[in-house]
């Protein structure tokens, strides 16, 4: 009877210490720590022992994992960029992974360079397909500024099967160096239509709502000139291009979610929503203000919740 | 010549009967079954391309399971029969010891065609039910891991002739590894900066068994033409490996001391 009692007290004992341990040690799966190894596309060859199409199976389901892990995909595009690569070296006719990449690997230049990569090797595989041109032409032309690159990859793609009819007009505009907001609003409408889940059209959406933002600011920087003229001053306030008499606007154009106008530390007018404006590539100075803006901002809802 | 043949086929068809009754081939049969019929909820991971991940997965199950088969059934088949002195009373009669081997590798290769076939329904089931495509390049890739599975035992088949079973295991899983990776070693070695290793690479390839070259599942999954010449010589070589096997087999066999 003491033996079988000091036997389960035992059990019970390691059981503890089993639990407490186990509960010292982190939850996250490793494979969503940016740190987390992985082999190179020779190694996981050799070792995947003929099983290519499952290991790269394996490798996918992480991509997809940390782009639509908790952490979401900022600051992972070199990650992604590396499980892709896997992917795609270990089983190259695959369809989809070539545009995820080019869809979240968007962190810096290097990271776009390298999505490019991957969709040259997509269009290698696939010729036919048009929509990896039209990413690695958005890339090109979005990201980098590179408008005569972007009409080249994707002049291409005009005739291929299921690509639609305007992309004729796309590269036309893109070969006459269009700098207006037609070219990316084209470019994110369609990639809107296209996209394969809720996520990546929200990416997508967020992109093109600053684009139109970005087309009632320009009508605010024209009536602004137009007051400079009149007026010999500049706005105090961007109200004022409604208030003064005669007025130059009639209305502010309006913001949606009830944000309204101002002008910035730089003097530029911009949306209480965004905060920056619009530009067609992502540049380390752009990247600073935007990252400003979000600590600043990070810092003022601190304060009010805490108010 | 004839009684060759006779002998031959009622050793087969024995192994056959034998094989059946093993509980391991079940087992392994049963797994198989399960991983293809839940390789749907495998591909629900990914948002994209859940058809191609579903084939993927099935026909990995396919060739990993029929690679166990044949490995684990294929290393005890001289084993089993001199454990039981079965082998005594069969080379007694006018049976040589080649028919014999001969027999028991075809009962085999029919058992685990067989096999393949049961998991190749389960794998066209599940396809169905999902709708994922099915075309001649699936037939072709699951005929192509027949024969993978083919040179597979007559490895095991080599090896069980003079090793133990557990040994002959350890050789024939040693094999189908190498085997799978002679053309990355080569395509790698091409790479490297010595000479030497270029060339030993080069001669592991062509004196190894190249499994790598039986493996079209890829190519049927994402519905990618496969070249005929490519696929045919395949086919010779693996017949090629076959008869290779099975005579150093018999060679090795025919000199072997029971006592």
């Amino acid at each position: 009877m003491l033996r079988r009692g000091l036997q389960t007290i035992v059990l019970i004992g390691v059981a503890c210490a089993i639990g407490f341990s186990h509960a010292q040690l982190p939850i996250q799966p490793k494979t969503s720590e940016s740190a987390g190894y992985l082999p190179g596309p020779e190694v996981a060859r050799l070792a995947s022992l003929g099983f290519d199409a499952l290991v790269a199976d394996f490798y996918w389901f992480q991509a997809v994992q940390i782009a639509g892990g908790p952490q979401g995909p900022v600051g992972q595009s070199h990650r992604i960029g590396a499980l892709v690569d896997l992917v795609t070296e270990l089983d190259p006719w695959v369809d989809h992974p070539y545009r995820f990449a080019a869809l979240w690997m968007t962190d810096d230049v290097a990271a776009i360079r390298m999505a490019n990569e991957l969709l040259w090797r997509g269009i290698e595989h696939h010729p036919d397909e048009w929509r990896n041109r039209f990413y690695l032409a958005f890339n090109h032309y979005f990201y980098l500024g590179e408008h005569a690159e972007a009409a080249e990859v994707l002049e291409p793609a005009i005739g291929m099967p299921k690509a639609p009819r305007y992309l004729g007009r796309l590269v036309a505009r893109l070969k006459g160096q269009d700098q207006g907001l037609d070219v990316p609003a084209a470019f994110l409408r369609e990639l809107i239509a296209r996209a394969p889940d809720g996520y990546a059209r929200a990416h997508y959406e967020r992109a093109l709502d600053e684009i139109e933002t970005e087309r009632r600011a320009r009508v605010l920087d024209r009536a602004r000139e137009a007051f400079r003229e009149r007026h010999g001053r500049d706005i105090e306030d961007v109200a004022e291009l409604v208030s003064v008499a005669p007025p130059i606007l009639r209305k502010l154009p309006e913001e949606p979610h009830g944000a309204d106008w101002k002008i910035d530390d730089r003097g530029v007018i911009v949306s209480s929503k965004l905060r920056y404006r619009y530009r067609p590539k992502i540049d380390a100075s752009n990247r600073e203000i935007i990252q400003s803006i979000h600590e600043k901002g990070t810092g003022e809802e601190e304060e009010e919740g805490g108010s | 010549m004839s009684h060759h043949f006779r002998a031959i086929a009622a050793i087969a068809i024995n192994t056959v009967r034998d094989a059946v009754r093993n509980k391991v081939l079940y087992i392994l049969l049963f797994f198989a079954l399960l991983l293809i019929g839940t390789s749907f909820l495998l591909a629900t991971l990914s948002y994209v391309e859940r058809e191609r991940i579903l084939q993927d997965v099935a026909l990995a199950a396919i060739r990993l399971f029929g690679a166990a088969i044949a490995i684990f059934i294929g290393v005890g088949l001289v084993h089993r029969e001199i454990d039981r002195r079965t082998i005594y009373t069969i080379l007694s009669k006018p049976v040589s010891r080649v028919d014999f081997l001969v027999g028991k590798y075809l009962g085999l290769v029919a058992t685990l065609w067989m096999q393949l076939l049961v998991m190749a329904m389960g794998f066209v089931a599940v396809s169905w039910l999902t709708e994922a495509p099915l075309a001649a390049g699936h037939a072709i890739a699951l005929a192509m891991t027949g024969l993978e599975l083919a040179v597979l035992v007559a490895i095991a088949t080599l090896f069980s002739s003079f090793a133990t079973p557990f040994l002959a295991a350890c050789y024939s899983v040693g094999l189908y590894v190498v085997g799978h990776v002679t053309r990355d070693l080569r395509a790698l070695g091409a790479l490297a900066d010595s000479e030497g290793v270029t060339t030993l690479t080069v001669w592991l390839h062509r004196i190894l068994p190249d499994l790598a070259s039986f493996n079209w599942t890829i190519e049927a999954v994402h519905g990618l033409p496969l070249p005929p010449a490519e696929v045919g010589w395949a086919a010779v070589m693996g017949v090629g490996w076959c008869i290779a096997f099975l005579t150093v087999a018999a060679i090795v066999f025919d000199r072997r001391d029971f006592r």
